[in-house]
């Protein structure tokens, strides 16, 4: 988790930006890619993708502080969006929400202090029929009730520490 | 020309004018924060909302979108508009903060006046505001983000105008950000600009922080000294200093941006060491004392060694009232011996383009819309900055930019470059006009044979050069190319940087009269006894400095007249001192030839930081105001040769004299200034080669201009300090590492003056086999003038 | 419940996504072969004949826009798909393209040839990296078959298609936002004009549609345009649609149904009824944006023209259902909410005006606003409608301005008990 990206990759980005008249259109790529592999951008994951792409760290960072989905502070292995907008709310997102800030010990915008998993709010997440839904990494569960909820932070604790 | 009409009142404007600028024109001032005329329109206020009643363009609009058009009929009072722009104000206030009492914007903040325009008073909206955390932005700018009102001006001027890469905005929503990437300080060297883009109190200057507020300070139109673009700046004083300096508007010179160096150059008027009290002899005397001396000695001298014993020195920084005394003072005398300019480079380059710059000259604005730009020998950001920033919009409206040039010149725009060794620019120039490119090796023959094609198909191209590596042989082949490849077609204009804000004004003054190294050799020979300098500093400013110092030491009598603390100032035996820019009202002609007025902002005098020492001002009560003898160089003049001393008296004389400057009163300090139709006379042909250079494989030196701020105005003022980098030489990695050097380490430089430790830079884009260096303020090298060559020695010291 | 034909979802099986030989067997790919026989001229004339209107929330007639194309000029044109989908309420892009993922490459195909434009985007957002995977196999499938890449199928005409996965934000499904999206600048709205077509992605013409709306196209081709006029139950009005129900129904599933339907018929039948026994109370006809029907509207149309005659509109016909004891002030706030936290921050109403209305929309749940609330939120929502920068805003009022049309009474129950009276 300490490197940012395996050298081939960056390598295959640095070919593609060559190849291609407007290198921009790669920032939200590598600043994905990096996150993929790393959790999260940090600081050198901003100036790795300038440096790779041959633009400028300020152009990625206007990017990479706009979207919500790339994190520019560390979150846990896992994190959680759970959906806030209209037929997760109506279908009670505020009742599941809730039991998952007391399962995990956390409210929305924090870590767990093990590191885990990070909560964030976050707009619909085109799971509407099968609200109330979550996002977890890009997964999206759907249907919750606070028994599916249990057994999905199991499953990824499980996965977690398999991980190691 | 679209006809449209405005609150019941018909205009017509340009074709593509906006219409918040048609408004204008009717003297409406529609309220609008994100509108600039130099950045355009954009749309994201929405505070410049317009009903358009009638006309190809119906119902409430925003103003600047809006393109006038005919038969347009708009209304500014309408319900719908007021009601609009009073939300906008209201939305815009929900995050800022109640501290307009402390605000250091409170005086010119637009926030303010547009919140009274919209007519929002009451604050409705009692929710949570946002709050963010500031950046260190370095020495110039001191940043309060909670007083952002997110209209977007500072990133458009930080980066789309100015072309600056480490400013940007952040995040999004109502959590929009302005900032570095990471804290640090603003690399652009236009940074400033963002102060004056900011309509409230988010960015303000750090130097001038905590000074004055807004209300008390003095300001008055003024242009900026520290070179020869003539750029429109407002000094503000207060407390008998200068301390600010913002950007006037000009639009056909520099717009309405200025460089760092202008912005924060100030601080020469309050130096310390600023020489203010007349002397005669060393001993301190009233003015009037002082002027009569110089006037019975330069006269008793003339009487007894004859008229040309007496040499007459100007400068590039004297007023060009105080130029056309200086020369009236020598016909006076009877003496031929007058000259502007002690470098001899700089006084032949400035002079052959007065000669012969005529219909080839440019402005920034011509510039601003030219598609092919070629550079001789020219280094805007050095130079002239501003003229960077009009370069750089005409390759943002699609132009082309060439440099060929010793130096790894640096644009803030894209541009192809072609290294060349100094004497060789006016072979190419000549090359280029006779279309025979034969004696260039391969790449250069490529490169110039696509220059030469682009000049085909180029519709309004502009060719610059700069008079430090140019001289006047160079501007000579620069203008004679542009009229070589003139047709009836297209017109090739020319542009040069000069030495200073009056280098043209002086060249146009000068004559056929000598030049000043002509001038040493006759101090060095007794014939010449006798010098005065007004505003200018032979021992420093001479293409040799050295030489002239041994030169001047022979003379009788030095008479001088300044408003900084140089050397001839301070051996002078008779000792004048002169008000600073903003000290006074007069005039310069910048490089095209464009005759500028300004404006006194303060009178002179001690500054109340310095007699107080920071406490209350000392309670001894004087007659007169401590330090404030000095007067304006015209002034002093004027009262030396029995003259009127009114500057209008003073324009009115000059335009009676020189037909050629009529219009002279007619100027004033907000207008775009005046091109006369004078032409002045080519300088004598004898120029000494750049190359002074007796060893052969001796390594050379080229002196040049550094960034912002490595000349002497600049070199006195301390908010720049902060900005200059440790002495340091610039060679092209081959012969670094022929010399056993690499990037970053430390090195001894050597030459005739002495020896100084620098550190070692490299650079790919200049030419092999010459090692470059900015002025070396504070070292035994400092003597070093910008455009001489010299031999040296560079020994390794360290490593990087 | 009625049985009515199914097009776009005519191969759809639960969680199954169809490969190309499935396909290619139901007759997918014929569209594309019939197109390449005609001029580009022709099949842009072809789609302008069907009536077939913009999918992603406009409805904007599809062959008028793409016969504004300057198709025969030279150099780079561009044809995006926009697959942002993130106005709450709206998922049936996502099933469209889970369920049969080649209907959007053989309709882009077409459309590329249609505008000469040889490079096609498909932007889809963050959470939808289930759709990528499946469009981006369905590209490998058609590229190997020749039905992308160089000279498909013969016809002498290129075209590639390239995935590009966003990282968030609604205001990217904004065509304009979009392709500074895609070019890697800050995506906030460009000005209008130049549209798209004049300049877009990189400065050159481009063309965007939504994902439903290139997946429709193939049919188009194939079964003609009289065929898909028919399918509407609208006369005035032609084809499917894909509706996502929501909220407090029995059943929230996606469901292919003519456009024309009564909202009765969608709630009733399809939704099977709302959930608990409970009454209608209202819905979003069409996702966030949209200005609510309430029971009084259930027997209109769900359809373009006669949503906005009731002062709604159709958006992307995702509805979302709400119960009598839903309180709708809650209901707008939250919407609000979405609307303020996906601003892009460049405009002053959108950015500062929705968290002000959002600030009188909690004041008023909360129990804590005055009469003078009231008349500051109407007085927001007056000038923010029409007077933002791009739709965003504007959308943002739609749920506003009917909660203060509908509503009123519910508003002032607030304002007078000093608190929710659903709570
Ligand atoms: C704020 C905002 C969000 C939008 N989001 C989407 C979207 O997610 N998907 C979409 O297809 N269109 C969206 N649109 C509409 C697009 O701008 C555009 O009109 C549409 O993609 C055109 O495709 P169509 O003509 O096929 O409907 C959005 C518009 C606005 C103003
Ligand atoms: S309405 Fe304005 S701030 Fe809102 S999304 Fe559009 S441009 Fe951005
Ligand atoms: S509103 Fe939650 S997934 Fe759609």
């Amino acid at each position: 988790m300490s490197e940012l990206l395996p050298q081939n990759q960056i390598d295959s980005f640095k070919a593609k930006a060559a190849a291609i008249s407007h290198p921009h259109e790669l920032i939200v790529d590598l600043l994905r890619a990096i996150q993929s592999h790393h959790g999260w951008v940090p600081d050198d994951g901003v100036l790795l993708t300038a440096e790779t792409l041959g633009v400028l760290p300020i152009e990625v960072e206007e990017l990479a502080t706009f979207y919500d989905k790339i994190f520019r502070r560390e979150v846990g292995k896992r994190v959680i969006h759970i959906c806030d907008s209209i037929c997760c709310w109506s279908t009670g997102a505020e009742m599941i929400t809730d039991h998952l800030k007391k399962s995990i010990g956390i409210s929305l915008g924090e870590t767990t202090a093990d590191g885990q998993f990070t909560l964030l709010p976050t707009c619909c997440l085109g799971a509407c029929g099968d609200a109330p839904a979550m996002m977890i990494g890009l997964t999206t569960h759907g249907l919750l009730t606070t028994e599916k909820i249990d057994e999905i932070l199991q499953q990824e604790r499980a996965a977690i520490a398999a991980e190691g | 020309m679209p006809k449209l009409t405005i609150d019941n009142l018909e205009v017509t404007v340009p074709e593509g004018t906006n219409v918040l600028e048609a408004a204008r024109e009717l003297d409406i001032v529609i309220p609008h924060f994100c509108y600039h005329e130099a950045l355009g329109a954009v749309g994201s206020c929405r505070l410049c909302a317009m009903m358009f009643v009638d006309g190809p363009v119906t119902g409430l609009q925003m103003a600047c979108m809006v393109e006038a058009q005919d038969g347009m009929v708009v209304s500014s009072t309408d319900p719908d508009a007021i009601e609009l722009r009073e939300h906008v104000i209201e939305w815009a206030m929900t995050n800022h903060p109640h501290d307009c009492p402390v605000c250091d914007e409170g005086g010119e903040c637009q926030l303010q006046e547009m919140t009274v325009a919209g007519g929002h008073g009451v604050r409705r909206y009692n929710g949570k505001k946002c709050t963010f955390t500031n950046q260190d932005l370095g020495p110039f700018v001191q940043q309060e983000m909670n007083r952002c009102i997110t209209c977007y001006r500072c990133v458009r001027t930080y980066r789309d105008y100015c072309g600056g890469t480490d400013y940007g905005v952040f995040g999004s929503r109502n959590r929009i950000q302005y900032g570095r990437f990471q804290e640090g300080t603003l690399e652009s060297p236009f940074s400033g600009n963002i102060i004056d883009a900011c309509p409230t109190g988010v960015l303000t200057s750090k130097p001038f922080r905590f000074k004055t507020r807004l209300w008390d300070l003095q300001e008055a139109p003024s242009i900026c000294p520290h070179c020869s673009l003539g750029c429109a700046t407002i000094p503000g004083g207060r407390y008998r200093e200068v301390q600010r300096v913002k950007a006037g508007i000009n639009r056909e010179t520099h717009g309405f941006f200025i460089c760092d160096r202008g912005r924060f150059g100030y601080d020469h008027v309050n130096h310390q060491e600023r020489p203010r009290q007349a002397r005669v002899d060393g001993q301190p005397v009233a003015v009037a004392a002082a002027l009569t001396a110089a006037r019975e000695r330069v006269a008793g001298m003339a009487r007894e060694h004859g008229p040309n014993s007496i040499a007459f020195l100007g400068s590039s920084r004297a007023s060009f009232e105080g130029s056309v005394l200086l020369r009236d003072w020598a016909a006076a005398t009877g003496s031929q011996q007058l000259v502007y300019e002690a470098h001899q480079g700089r006084d032949h380059a400035a002079r052959t383009l007065a000669a012969r710059l005529g219909e080839h000259g440019r402005s920034l604005e011509d510039l601003r819309q030219s598609d092919l730009i070629v550079l001789f020998g020219a280094d805007p950001l050095a130079e002239g900055p501003m003229l960077a920033l009009a370069i750089r919009q005409a390759v943002r409206n699609g132009g082309k930019v060439i440099v060929i040039d010793p130096r790894p010149v640096e644009l803030p725009c894209a541009a192809s470059h072609l290294p060349l060794a100094m004497e060789r620019l006016t072979d190419v120039l000549t090359a280029l006009a006779q279309k025979d490119l034969h004696a260039f090796d391969n790449h250069e023959h490529a490169f110039l044979e696509n220059l030469s094609e682009q000049f085909d198909s180029a519709q309004r191209p502009v060719l610059i050069g700069g008079a430090d590596l140019l001289g006047g042989k160079g501007v000579d082949a620069l203008c004679s190319t542009a009229a070589q490849l003139s047709s009836a077609e297209c017109a090739v204009g020319v542009m040069t940087m000069l030495a200073g804000p009056n280098s043209y004004g002086g060249a146009l003054l000068a004559g056929d009269g000598p030049d000043f190294d002509t001038i040493l050799d006759a101090i060095q020979e007794g014939t010449i006894r006798a010098l005065v300098c007004l505003e200018s500093d032979p021992f420093r400013e001479a293409m040799d400095p050295s030489r002239a110092q041994a030169a001047l030491g022979h003379l009788e009598l030095l008479v001088s007249f300044d408003a900084t603390p140089g050397l001839a100032a301070q051996r002078a035996d008779i000792f004048l001192p002169t008000r600073a820019n903003a000290e006074m009202a007069g005039s310069y002609m910048n490089n095209e030839g464009r005759l500028q007025a300004f404006q006194a902002v303060i009178d002179p005098g001690l500054p109340i930081s310095e007699t107080g020492a920071g406490n209350h001002p000392p309670r001894e009560f004087f007659q007169t105001t401590p330090g404030s003898a000095p007067e304006a160089d015209w002034w002093l003049l004027a009262e030396l040769l029995e003259r009127d001393t009114t500057l209008a008296a003073l324009r009115k004389t000059i335009e009676q004299s020189d037909e050629c400057f009529v219009g002279l009163s007619a100027i004033d300090a907000e207008s775009t200034g005046l091109r006369f139709s004078a032409q002045g006379s080519l300088p004598p042909a004898a120029e000494q080669d750049l190359l002074q250079t007796g060893v052969t494989d001796a390594l050379k030196l080229l002196a040049i201009t550094g960034p912002v701020g490595s000349h002497w105005l600049a070199h006195l003022s301390s908010p720049l300090a902060a900005t200059q980098p440790k002495p340091y030489v610039v060679l092209h990695p081959e012969q670094a590492e022929k010399l056993g050097l690499s990037a970053g380490d430390r090195a001894r430089l050597t030459t005739h003056f002495g020896h100084c430790h620098v550190v070692i830079r490299t650079d790919e884009k200049m030419v092999n086999g010459l090692i470059l260096a900015p002025q070396l303020w504070d070292t035994a090298l400092e003597g070093m003038v910008p455009g001489s060559m010299l031999d040296c020695q560079l020994e390794k010291e360290g490593k990087a | 419940m009625n049985s009515y034909p199914q097009v776009l979802f005519k191969n759809r099986r639960p969680n199954e996504t169809i490969l190309l030989p499935e396909y290619e067997k139901n007759g997918g790919y014929q569209g594309l072969r019939a197109a390449l026989k005609m001029s580009p001229a022709e099949v842009c004339g072809r789609v302008k004949e069907s009536d077939l209107r913009g999918r992603g929330g406009a409805g904007f007639p599809t062959g008028i826009k793409w016969s504004f194309f300057p198709a025969d000029q030279p150099g780079d044109k561009y044809l995006v798909c926009n697959g942002d989908e993130m106005e709450p309420g709206t998922y049936k892009d996502r099933q469209l393209l889970l369920a049969d993922p080649h209907q959007l490459v053989e309709g882009m195909a077409i459309a590329s040839y249609a505008l000469q434009a040889s490079i096609g985007y498909i932007f889809l957002r963050y959470a939808y990296e289930d759709c990528s995977q499946r469009v981006e196999r369905a590209i490998a499938e058609a590229i190997a078959a020749g039905y992308l890449g160089k000279n498909i199928l013969g016809s002498g005409f290129d075209v590639e298609l390239h995935v590009h996965r966003s990282a968030g934000r609604y205001i990217l499904g904004e065509e304009t936002s979009l392709l500074n999206g895609l070019e890697g600048r800050r995506p906030n709205p460009r000005t209008k004009p130049p549209f798209p077509a004049q300049r877009g992605l990189f400065g050159r013409p481009t063309n965007v549609n939504n994902v439903e709306t290139l997946a429709t196209v193939p049919h188009i081709l194939t079964n003609g345009t009289a065929w898909f006029q028919n399918l509407a139950l609208n006369p005035q009005s032609a084809g499917t649609k894909l509706f996502g129900l929501s909220g407090h129904l029995n059943r929230t599933e996606c469901f292919e149904l003519p456009l024309g339907i009564t909202l009765r018929e969608v709630v009733e039948d399809f939704g099977g009824g709302v959930r608990a026994g409970k009454k209608f109370k209202a819905c979003l006809p069409g996702g966030a944006s949209t200005p609510y029907l309430t029971a009084e509207h259930l027997d209109l149309m769900m359809d373009f023209d006669p949503l906005e005659k009731v002062e709604s509109r159709l958006g992307t016909a995702g509805v979302t259902v709400f119960d009598e004891n839903t309180c709708m002030v809650a209901v707008t706030r939250n919407l609000n909410q979405f609307f303020a936290r996906e601003s892009c921050g460049w405009c002053t109403p959108c950015r500062d005006g929705l968290v002000t209305i959002s600030w009188l929309l909690d004041r008023i749940e909360f129990g804590q606003a005055s009469e003078d609330d009231l008349v500051m939120l109407k007085d927001q929502g007056r000038n923010i409608k029409g007077r933002s920068f791009c739709a965003l805003a504007e959308g943002a009022m739609g749920p506003v301005e009917a909660l203060l049309r509908l509503f009123a009474d519910e508003i002032k129950d607030h304002i007078r008990k000093g608190c929710c009276p659903f709570k």
